[in-house]
C-alpha cells in the first residue's frame, strides 16, 4: 500500500505504512460503531490481508474472526443487533459515550472536557450528527485525522494521539468492549468488541513507550 | 525494554483493511477550522519520537514480505 502524500507549504507528509493501517483501522471501528450497513461488511468480508508472520498474534486472530463474522452474518441481522445493542428502547444496553463510564452518566464533565479540546483542535460534529462528541466513533474519527496527519503538521504528532487517546478514550473502552462481550444480545458485535480491544491495547502499549 | 520490543516485534499488522476505508469521508466529527493555536513547535524532540516510535511499531506491524 502507498503512503498518503498530503502538501506541507513545500514538503510532503509520508505516512508509515504502519500509520496508514492505523487510520484504517479508527476509519473502520467508527464506520462500525455508527453506522453498520451491507457494503461496509462486505468491504470486510473481501478485504485483503497479508500473511503474518505469526498466525496466531492476537490482532491477526481478531481480525480473522472479524472477516469471518462479516461473511456469515446478514446485514440485517448485524444492523438489528447494532439498533439492539447501542440505541434501544429508553436506554441502549452499552453506552458507547465515554462520559458514561468516566462520570456514571451522559453528558458530563468528560464531555465538557472533550469539547474545549475539539474546539481547539477545529473539530465539530458533521451536519446530521445528533449524538453527542464523546461517541467512541467519534473519538476514532479524531484519531484517524490525526494519524494522517494534516496540511499544517511537518509530521503526524504522536505525542498529540497519545494525549487525545490517554484523556478521552483510555480509560473506559475495556469496560465498553466487555461490556459488549458479555451481552446476549451481541453476535457479530462481539467481534468488533474484540478486534477494538485488541487494536486499542497496540495502541496504548506503543504510546506508552513514546 | 528488550522484552517488550520482543513481545511486540510478534505482533502483525494488517493492511488494506475495507477497501480504503482511511479514504472515506468521516463518521461524526471532521476538521472545520484551522486550528485555534499554532501546533506545538514539532521541534526535535517530537521528531526524535516520532523516529523511535516507527522503529518499534514497524517491528511488531511487520508483514511478511511475499
Amino acid at each position: 500500500m502507498s503512503a498518503v502524500i498530503a502538501p506541507v507549504r513545500d514538503e510532503p507528509i509520508r505516512l508509515t505504512r504502519e500509520d496508514v493501517a492505523r487510520a484504517d483501522f479508527y476509519a473502520l471501528i467508527a464506520h462500525l460503531l455508527y453506522s453498520p450497513d451491507a457494503q461496509l461488511l462486505r468491504s470486510i468480508a473481501a478485504s485483503d490481508e497479508i500473511a503474518a508472520e505469526t498466525a496466531n498474534a492476537p490482532l491477526t486472530q481478531a481480525w480473522h474472526a472479524l472477516v469471518a463474522a462479516a461473511e456469515a452474518c446478514e446485514a440485517e441481522a448485524v444492523i438489528e443487533e447494532y439498533e439492539n445493542l447501542f440505541i434501544g428502547v429508553g436506554r441502549a444496553e452499552v453506552m458507547l459515550f465515554g462520559s458514561y463510564y468516566l462520570a456514571g452518566f451522559m453528558m458530563e464533565k468528560p464531555l465538557a472536557l472533550l469539547r474545549d479540546d475539539l474546539a481547539q483542535m477545529g473539530f465539530a460534529r458533521n451536519e446530521a450528527v445528533r449524538e453527542p462528541e464523546d461517541h467512541l466513533a467519534a473519538l476514532c474519527d479524531v484519531m484517524r485525522h490525526m494519524v494522517q496527519g494534516d496540511e499544517n503538521q511537518e509530521k503526524p504528532a504522536l505525542e498529540q494521539q497519545k494525549q487525545f487517546f490517554a484523556r478521552h478514550i483510555q480509560s473506559w473502552y475495556p469496560r465498553f468492549c466487555d461490556a459488549v462481550l458479555e451481552s446476549k444480545s451481541a453476535n457479530f458485535y462481539k467481534h468488533v468488541a474484540h478486534l477494538i480491544k485488541v487494536f486499542f491495547d497496540i495502541e496504548s502499549e506503543s504510546f506508552e513507550m513514546l | 525494554m528488550a522484552d517488550r520490543k520482543s513481545k511486540l516485534s510478534r505482533r502483525n499488522f494488517l493492511l488494506a483493511v475495507g477497501a480504503g476505508s482511511a479514504g472515506a469521508a468521516a463518521v461524526m466529527l471532521a476538521k472545520r477550522l484551522p486550528q485555534a493555536e499554532p501546533t506545538a513547535e514539532a521541534g526535535d524532540n517530537a521528531k526524535g519520537a516520532g523516529y523511535h516510535i516507527s522503529e518499534h511499531i514497524r517491528n511488531y506491524y511487520r508483514t511478511t514480505e511475499v
